[in-house]
């Protein structure tokens, strides 16, 4: 009965938003935001990649909310999840499932480097193609992830996790204070650098050090969380 | 001094990602240097109060591009004074808290961290112009206060924050929809610019994402039926973070679901404010009612404060300039008084896990000064002369017999006296009872008792002389009041067009 009772208001719910997101016109043209965005980021600003020129410059602060959302989901883990440990073997109960075979590990070792080359790659050519400091971030983060499972024990080091994400995060709010010394509006993550010509390496001002220092981050913290999920340290109430 | 309302962000989360580094140079930095920034944030917040003024408000741009291009900081009398009331608490919160010694250090690390984060959360929500950012910094907000919920990893903690987080994953869901909602129909995330497009958006879709924004918002304000987090998490965190879960997690939210209601939709009429004002009505009765039921402290506090968040959604649904006047007052008032009030509890039931109300038998003796301030804020929040509460109170029923709703004004007294009851049973046990001989008491500490000192000092002075304040509500009140104008000042451009 009370299923029934929730899945009719669910039902409702659904029926109102169906109806609201059918009656808007997406793709239409608005002339409020869009095309602002895609007219100025190329002239402006000298960034081929308009959706990170979006991301990192005109919201820019909305992403370094987003990086510390990351920050807080990171920090947060330990406290809300249970510490579970088993007190004789020092191993986390769930964890019980045998080594990997010697061919997924072999792999795992050769495609490591390659991993950390592509996700180095795609934050690094974020303002020029696809991706940014969260894919290549993410990227990185997988290539751990392949050593995490295809190794019992390996670890990582929490303490370079720490300096990592805490040296990404200072780098990114000093270019944002830098932007008010040094901005020509004296705002904060303003572009203070030369903007370069449209389509080299070195265009886009600050946006490609953000997106190094964002990629940094997020790699860091999705290590961590993994490490925190499979690895729990700390020995728990559970023997 | 650099007085710029960017800084309130900038520099929190500057030194977020700074501490765990500090940690390794000098273990005592991580206590310190919150407490230096939040310093420097309350003292700013002086400075940008005495620039801002009913015409000129603080616009901050971002990233160098104007509204609605870019995203901007609006610090206004009304959006200042929230958030100057944030900053100021958040200091003293910190002086109260910087010694504790209940954990070890890396968890005392955390906490630094998360206590700033929700602070610096909870300003960017009050300051922002954009409906997006606001999204982000309640996730902000949110996530910090989910963390510092299960802070005492009990088991009872992890559940209440594992609740907390259901319940608030929903409310990020509402709002994420609510707001694209009106991007689809607008096509612009400004706050300003979206209250000057909404006549256009049809009104069905409007409807819709108000609705949304109500219950996602009506979360974070502990609104009733949707605030079946706040009793356990509350009652779970820390002392110092439940009296910041009152003081500035739910200003924060009530802050967004005013502005929301207010300036971006036009529903004030067509029936948005008497929502407001009908569940606040529900609000306050049923948590008063049930918080006549407590046997915990805490959890009696937990649903006081509910009960307050009901009276404060009461004024704001009243519509008119004294009720905004009224609520502002009583926003004010319930950060100060309830975290006083939770500060000095968390002395009270420092031993005793369950927090039981029935232990706290003859604590009047025992813990003299802790008592008389837990006394103090008792008798600031039913109301009673020469307390900052009572004027709060009754401008608040002043301004419903203005707008002649005798029923409501009925029911607010009815309430007050069921609010009188359950605060006097407490004092009654503080001080007309024996102490059990064998009770272990913790003295507060000398930081902790000149936080509870400046927060009761300030508590009698606003009682005693109203005018301290009454000037910088009015103020607010006028400036949340006029639409047109918020929409002028953020953009001028756009605005001027429109008219020709």
């Amino acid at each position: 009965m009370r299923k029934l009772v929730i899945l009719s208001l669910l039902l409702v719910l659904g029926y109102f938003l169906l109806n609201t997101f059918a009656g808007a016109e997406f793709g239409k043209d608005r002339k409020v935001l869009a095309n602002y965005y895609l007219e100025k980021s190329p002239s402006e600003l000298q960034v081929a990649n308009t959706v990170t020129a979006i991301v990192v410059n005109f919201r820019g602060f909305d992403t370094l909310g987003e990086v510390t959302v990351l920050f807080l989901a990171a920090t947060g883990m330990g406290t809300i999840l249970l510490r579970r440990r088993s007190k004789h073997t020092g191993l986390n109960p769930m964890r019980t499932s045998p080594e990997a075979s010697k061919i997924v590990q072999a792999a795992g070792k050769l495609l490591f480097p390659a991993i950390m080359i592509l996700g180095a790659y795609v934050f690094i050519h974020g303002h020029l193609t696809p991706g940014g400091g969260f894919q290549g971030g993410a990227i990185i983060a997988t290539g751990f992830l392949l050593l995490l499972i295809s190794y019992r024990q390996f670890k990582v080091e929490h303490k370079y996790v720490t300096w990592i994400e805490s040296l990404a995060g200072l780098t990114f709010v000093s270019i944002g204070l830098l932007g008010i010394v040094l901005g020509p509006h004296n705002s904060f993550l303003e572009n203070f650098l030369n903007v370069g010509t449209l389509n080299e390496l070195t265009s886009g001002g600050v946006i490609a050090l953000v997106y190094i220092a964002v990629g940094f981050k997020v790699a860091a913290e999705l290590t961590g969380i993994l490490d925190t999920l499979v690895n729990i340290r700390e020995t728990g109430d559970i023997d | 001094m650099v007085a710029n309302p960017i800084l309130y962000i900038a520099l929190p989360l500057f030194t977020a990602f700074l501490v765990p580094l500090l940690a390794k140079l000098w273990k005592p930095l991580v206590r310190i240097v919150p407490g230096l920034v939040l310093a420097y944030l309350a003292i700013m917040s002086i400075v940008l109060m005495q620039q801002v003024g009913p015409d000129k408000p603080i616009i901050t741009m971002i990233a160098g591009w104007k509204a609605p291009w870019g995203i901007n900081l609006v610090f206004t009398s009304f959006s200042g004074f929230i958030a100057s009331l944030i900053s100021i608490l958040a200091f003293f919160i910190w002086l109260y808290s910087f010694k504790f010694k209940k954990v070890e250090f890396d968890d005392a690390q955390k906490y630094f961290i998360l206590f700033m984060l929700l602070t610096a959360g909870s300003i960017g929500v009050v300051l922002t112009g954009d409906i997006f950012n606001m999204f982000v910094f309640v996730e902000i907000t949110s996530l910090s206060a989910y963390a510092l919920t299960a802070f005492y990893k009990g088991r009872d903690g992890a559940e209440a924050a594992f609740k907390f987080l259901l319940i608030g994953a929903f409310s990020s869901i509402m709002l994420l929809l609510g707001i694209s909602i009106l991007y689809a129909y607008t096509g612009t995330l400004n706050m300003a610019q979206l209250a000057m497009l909404m006549p256009q958006v049809p009104m069905k879709a409007k409807v819709v994402s108000f609705l949304l924004f109500f219950v996602a918002l009506g979360i974070e304000a502990e609104m009733f039926p949707l605030n079946g987090w706040a009793p356990d998490a509350y009652s779970q965190a820390p002392g110092p973070i439940a009296a910041s879960f009152a003081g500035i997690l739910a200003k924060a939210g009530i802050y967004a679901l005013i502005r929301v209601s207010y300036t971006i939709f036009d529903l004030g009429n067509d029936g948005g404010f008497d929502l407001l004002l009908v569940m606040g009505l529900i609000t306050m009765v049923v948590s008063e009612l049930v918080a006549m039921r407590q046997e915990n402290l805490r959890r009696m506090l937990a649903y006081s404060s509910m009960g307050q968040m009901g009276l404060i959604m009461i004024a704001f649904g009243l519509g008119t300039k004294e009720g905004i006047y009224a609520g502002l007052f009583i926003m004010f008032n319930h950060a100060v008084i309830k975290s006083l009030l939770f500060l000095a509890s968390a002395y009270l039931v420092y031993y005793t896990s369950r927090k039981k109300i029935s232990d706290l038998d003859g604590f009047g003796k025992l813990l003299p000064v802790t008592s008389l301030l837990f006394g103090l804020g008792a008798f600031a929040i039913v109301g009673l002369p020469p307390f900052s509460g009572f004027w709060s109170k009754l401008s608040l029923l002043v301004a419903t017999a203005d707008s002649h709703m005798e029923f409501v004004l009925a029911t607010i007294l009815a309430v007050s006296v069921i609010e009188i009851i359950y605060y006097f049973r407490v004092l009654g046990r503080l001080y007309f009872r024996k102490a059990n001989k064998e009770i272990k008491v913790r003295k507060p500490t000398w930081n902790s008792t000149v936080s509870m000192i400046v927060l009761a000092i300030v508590i009698i002075g606003v009682g005693l002389h109203p005018d301290f304040i009454t000037g910088l509500l009015h103020n607010a009140a006028a400036d949340l009041a006029d639409k047109a104008g918020y929409i002028q000042k953020i953009i001028p451009d756009l605005f001027s067009q429109t008219l020709n």
